[in-house]
């Protein structure tokens, strides 16, 4: 994994139906092995890239993104329309009639028994009281904060930019360079992609993530070779498969400074390689 | 003696020839009335359209022979022409059965998964504010409907209230503080592509509403019952028979 990956590489689609669905989804009926079995050497031969498992761990957002101006105006447009088609509810009508009850008392010729025959109980708690203490108590609820006290800046907490998906990067040792990198972990026989991604996952250092994996499918692709002093017979380069996972947002233990990242799909060229940057883009969505 | 032959012959005298014309006539008339007649008591046997035929050989008219059966049936006078029952086209359609009451709703067959499909899944939302909910619902389906994901579905269950009932500040009793209503819709889809799964949850779950609860889970046989209402009567007597 280092600088030159100069190889200009089959179009993703062809890449994800070929190659990934037979690798990657491991356990499936032999009538698909059969159609792919073209595709893919046959078992004895090895080929000469390895293959590498790696996961895409998103945070969700945890608040809705915030209203632009034209979307500002054009909600309290629709509240006044709504506000003023609507009709008076039980508890404004009663207001009403408690005021237009009071009224009538002020004056000189009340005669109370006509009125009360089912005021009686009302009279005791009106609906203003009620109202009153609905006020009181809506004072004493405390929503909770739309953004934490964290410093925007500050990549390696995840409770950074509630508002929009952060993508876990990983710095590593890769060669002779220290690299950003979703997190990935080399593949071993036997086992399905998913699995290598899911222990790459769970072999990050310090992190005690439980993620959902969203599918057995991969969602994207990385193709590339090693230098030349490296490249042995056996060995031309390496292939990723990545596969996305969802980490809920809850409250999470801030990771190590150096080697643990949280960004935003726009951050994302601050720290990775263009070429990388490049396929990992495809299957990143911002909202 | 044929009407034919007198036609022919005597063309002479002037007098007897117009009594001869008008003794045709009638003999024609006659003839025409007995075979309408005839022709209105046999209306739908095989041939019918022999005794027309007779009945146009003797009289030497044109009657249209090759018309269709129904026409006969009809009294309209102008069956020679040529558009008569032009127009027509009630024998055309298929037989519309008399509308039958609606059975009781039968159990779909539930697809199975295959090995790059899922089965029928349910996709449920749910959460106390409505309009929030139903929106949410909405965007399921109409990105269901923009990727060609097959919605078998979309229905809603009954809402369910819940009592929030407090202790009071002097005293042991409880009063009511207030009603939160659940208002839950389910989005039932079948046929989806498992490389296309990753995608549509990524897109729903960044866009889940705060409040809106969201699962997707297998669908059931109990889950499609547990829409119908119960009959405790027929139950009852259900138990009792087993009983």
């Amino acid at each position: 994994m280092a600088a030159p990956f100069s190889r200009v590489y089959r179009p993703l689609w062809r890449i994800i139906t070929t190659s990934a669905l037979n690798r990657g989804v491991r356990n499936v009926s032999s009538s698909r092995q059969q159609w792919s079995a073209q595709n893919v050497k046959p078992a004895g031969a090895a080929s000469p890239w390895a293959l590498h498992g790696a996961v895409c761990l998103q945070r969700l957002p945890a608040v809705s993104q915030d209203r632009s101006p034209i979307e500002e105006e054009f909600m309290e447009l629709m509240h006044q329309m709504e506000l003023e088609r609507s009709l008076l509810s039980d508890h404004e009508l009663r207001l009403l009639e408690d005021a237009a009850r009071m009224s009538r008392k002020q004056e000189e010729d009340y005669d109370s028994d006509e009125e009360e025959e089912d005021y009686r109980d009302k009279e005791i708690v009106t609906a203003q009281d009620l109202e009153d203490i609905w006020e009181q108590k809506l004072k004493q609820f405390q929503p909770a904060p739309r953004s934490q006290a964290v410093d925007e800046k500050d990549v390696s907490s995840s409770e950074r930019c509630l508002a929009d998906s952060l993508i876990l990067l990983v710095k590593k040792h890769v060669g002779s360079q220290k690299l950003w990198l979703l997190p990935q972990i080399q593949w071993q026989t036997g086992e399905t992609l998913r699995q290598t991604a899911e222990r790459a996952l769970a072999s990050l250092p310090g992190a005690d993530l439980t993620a959902t994996f969203l599918g057995n499918a991969p969602c994207g692709f990385y193709k590339y070779k090693y230098p030349k002093d490296i490249q042995k017979e056996g060995s031309v380069g390496a292939k990723v498969f990545f596969f996305k996972a969802v980490l809920p947002s809850h409250k999470h233990l801030p990771l190590e400074k150096n080697s643990f990242a949280w960004v935003k799909k726009e951050e994302l060229q601050d720290f990775l390689k263009p070429e990388y940057l490049k396929q990992v883009r495809r299957f990143i969505m911002a909202l | 003696m044929h009407a034919v032959d007198m036609s022919q012959g005597r063309r002479g005298r002037a007098d007897t020839s117009v009594l001869y014309i008008f003794f045709k006539f009638i003999v024609f008339s006659i003839i025409f009335f007995v075979c309408a007649i005839l022709l209105f008591q046999v209306l739908l046997l095989q041939n019918t359209q022999a005794l027309v035929c007779a009945v146009s050989s003797v009289q030497s008219q044109l009657l249209t022979t090759h018309m269709a059966l129904g026409v006969l049936l009809t009294n309209r006078q102008y069956r020679s022409m040529p558009t008569h029952g032009i127009g027509k086209y009630r024998h055309l359609l298929p037989k519309a059965l008399p509308k039958k009451k609606k059975d009781r709703v039968q159990v779909k067959q539930i697809k199975a998964a295959t090995a790059t499909e899922f089965g029928v899944f349910n996709v449920c939302v749910s959460g106390y504010d409505m309009t929030l909910v139903e929106h949410y619902s909405q965007y399921i389906h109409n990105l269901c409907n923009h990727l060609d994901i097959k919605v078998d579905e979309s229905y809603a269950l009954p809402t369910k209230s819940t009592e929030v009932m407090l202790m009071q500040e002097q005293g042991t009793k409880m009063y009511l503080d207030a009603v939160l209503k659940t208002h839950e819709r389910i989005v039932q889809i079948s046929e989806m592509k498992a490389t296309l799964f990753p995608i549509f949850m990524d897109v729903v779950l960044k866009n889940q509403p705060e409040g809106v609860r969201f699962c997707v889970k297998q669908h059931s046989e109990t889950d499609f019952q547990a829409r119908f209402k119960t009959r405790p009567e027929l139950e009852g007597l259900l138990a009792k028979i087993n009983n």
